[in-house]
């Protein structure tokens, strides 16, 4: 006797007849004792026969002219050989500008960054770091004094003019002291 | 007898019409057009759920076998072949429906149309119990997980033989069969309310 799994996976073998014979034998003796697998059963198959039965829907009209039109369009599109376009050792003319142009830029980079005078700038930069008494062979330097003068050596000090010009205070009179008192 | 056999006019496989499609004989790709040309807008429209996208994916299909005819080999059946090319262009229609996430309204409407498109219009009760009875039955197998729509929709639509199905699908005939089983008991939970 089949149970309740073993009869459902054999549902459509039963409808489309393809169950042995004791196999069949044996699942209808389980419909006979349940009229609810009797039920969905029935209703398989009807749903099975409305399918087949479902409307049938069919291409509209011209379908068959549309199919050969895109055909032959397809056809001429292989057979028209496509627009040659011009190029530049392999660059199509945009993209040959725009290499041209990034050419251009490297070597007039490539000339700033590696040129005499910039070697030159270079060098007397490291040489007056190295150096600490370096010669004033650089003509930007020149005008400046790297030997400031001694201030103590001077003979007069600026600062005693302005004593010189102010008239001296007498403050004797002002001052008291705790022990005056 | 012999008269009968001479007024019968001699009726192409399939298999053979592509063989003289492949040897050049354009007459033969009309016919293959024509006989399969229904089966598959049918087959089509029960996954896309739109007409003229099926048309379209049908056209598709058919430019394939033109383009491509030179890659089918008599190991399986032609039907199956093309089957499985439509298959998997409506497949890809529906990847790129899904990928546009287009669930419009204007899309619904047009759905509601297409489900229209075959129907007669109803003048009895009867009619209008059939009508509703279809609609929902497409309703129930557009419900259904895919891969129990597509074999369900080859067997008990299309009407192909499991073996058939097994090439289109490419699984063994054993799912194959499993797998129109449990559709078809999944269609009774979903249309009960119908009996």
């Amino acid at each position: 006797m089949i149970n309740r799994y073993q009869f459902e996976d054999l549902i459509s073998e039963y409808i489309e007849n393809e169950l042995s014979l004791p196999k069949r034998k044996e699942f209808e003796q389980y419909l006979e004792e349940n009229l609810e697998a009797k039920s969905l059963v029935d209703s398989v198959r009807t749903t099975m026969i409305q399918m087949k039965t479902l409307p049938k829907a069919k291409v509209s009209a011209g379908f068959n002219e549309r199919l050969m039109a895109t055909i032959q369009k397809d056809r001429d599109k292989l057979l028209t050989p496509a627009p040659s376009q011009k190029t530049y050792l392999g660059f199509t003319p945009i993209h040959a500008s725009l290499m041209t142009g990034l050419v251009i830029a490297f070597v007039f980079i490539s000339i700033q960054l590696f040129s005499p005078e910039g070697k030159m700038v270079n060098n007397q930069t490291q040489y007056y770091a190295d150096d600490p008494t370096p010669s004033l062979s650089n003509p930007s330097l020149k005008e400046v004094n790297l030997n400031p003068p001694d201030f103590a050596d001077l003979e007069e000090d600026s600062t005693l003019e302005e004593s010189k010009n102010k008239p001296k205070k007498d403050f004797s009179k002002q001052m008291h002291f705790v022990n005056d008192q | 007898m012999s008269l009968d056999k001479q007024n019968t006019p001699f009726v192409y496989t399939d298999e053979q019409l592509i063989a003289r499609f492949q040897a050049g004989d354009e007459g033969a790709y009309v016919e293959l057009v024509n006989r399969f040309r229904d089966r598959l807008i049918n087959f089509v429209f029960q996954f896309l759920r739109d007409w003229e996208q099926a048309e379209d994916v049908v056209q598709d299909t058919m430019l394939k076998l033109y383009e491509k005819k030179h890659y089918y080999r008599e190991i399986a059946k032609f039907s199956t072949w093309i089957y499985t090319i439509a298959r998997n262009l409506a497949n890809t229609e529906l990847r790129k429906r899904k990928r546009r996430k287009t669930t419009l309204l204007s899309h619904m409407t047009r759905d509601e149309r297409e489900y229209d498109l075959p129907a007669i219009q109803p003048e009895t009760g009867h009619e209008v119990q059939t009508e509703f009875a279809e609609k929902r039955i497409q309703a129930a197998i557009h419900a259904l997980p895919e891969h129990f729509k597509t074999v369900i929709i080859l067997r008990d639509i299309q009407e192909l033989s499991y073996d058939d199905i097994s090439s289109i699908v490419d699984v063994p005939l054993g799912t194959v069969k499993s797998r129109i089983n449990r559709a078809r008991l999944q269609l009774q939970v979903d249309l009960k309310d119908l009996r």
